[in-house]
């Protein structure tokens, strides 16, 4: 059984936005769901990288382009 | 990592707010408990009838900046930054008692965001081995 893929726009949100979204989105989410975000605040990468170490959930790609950084997420609960 | 975020809400200006707000919501983001301590000049900012939080005046000069700044990123209000981590996290927003006798503020003339009007011992009480940070 494959996940859900839910996907996160949070362009243009400033800290802690970004990252209140994609919580959001993970308290909703069930245990192998994929959250695919999309964000442009300078410190997203670091703060879903420590995000990511505190939930326990797998970052699955963490890439950037044209200044818009997308993080794929696979949901561990 | 602490399990509980405590902060001593003191300074009542617009500078103060903004980190108040960020750190809240960043908390409960991780799922820490907050506990807020309300006290000293920030007290009137949380009744119903609160003022716009002010500047200080030796940062007069960033103030139009900060506003544009703040438009153009969209960035949500210091309120609406706790209001959201309350509803998404354990959050409780506590004013002292004695600030509010002094100033003449009842428990009826609080915002709805404020949980109760306690002492210093609840507070600390409350925060258990957080660490407190005074802002």
């Amino acid at each position: 059984m494959s996940g859900n893929v839910i996907k996160v726009d949070a362009r243009n949100m400033a800290c802690p936005g970004p990252i209140t979204k994609v919580v959001r989105a993970y308290r909703k989410a069930n245990n192998g769901d994929i959250i695919e975000v999309l964000a442009t605040d300078p410190g997203f990468k670091p703060d879903i990288e420590a995000w990511v170490k505190r939930t326990g959930c797998e970052l699955v790609e963490l890439s950037e382009e044209g200044g818009v950084i997308k993080a794929v997420i696979k949901v561990v609960k | 990592m602490a399990k509980t975020l405590a902060i001593v809400m003191f300074s009542g200006t617009a500078d103060k707010f903004i980190p108040l707000g960020v750190l809240t919501q960043t908390a409960a983001n991780l799922g820490l408990s907050v506990r807020i301590f309300v006290t000293g000049f920030a007290t009137p900012y949380f009744t119903k009838n609160k003022p716009e939080p002010r500047f200080p005046k030796e940062f007069e000069d960033f103030v139009p900046k900060i506003h544009e700044g703040m438009e153009r990123i969209k960035a949500p209000s210091w309120y609406d930054m706790l209001k959201d981590a309350k509803e998404a996290g354990d959050v409780k927003i506590y004013v002292c008692s004695l600030m509010a006798e002094i100033m003449g503020i009842k428990k009826e003339d609080m915002d709805p965001i404020v949980d109760d009007v306690v002492g210093a011992t609840y507070f600390m009480q409350e925060s258990g081995d957080a660490e407190i940070i005074f802002i």
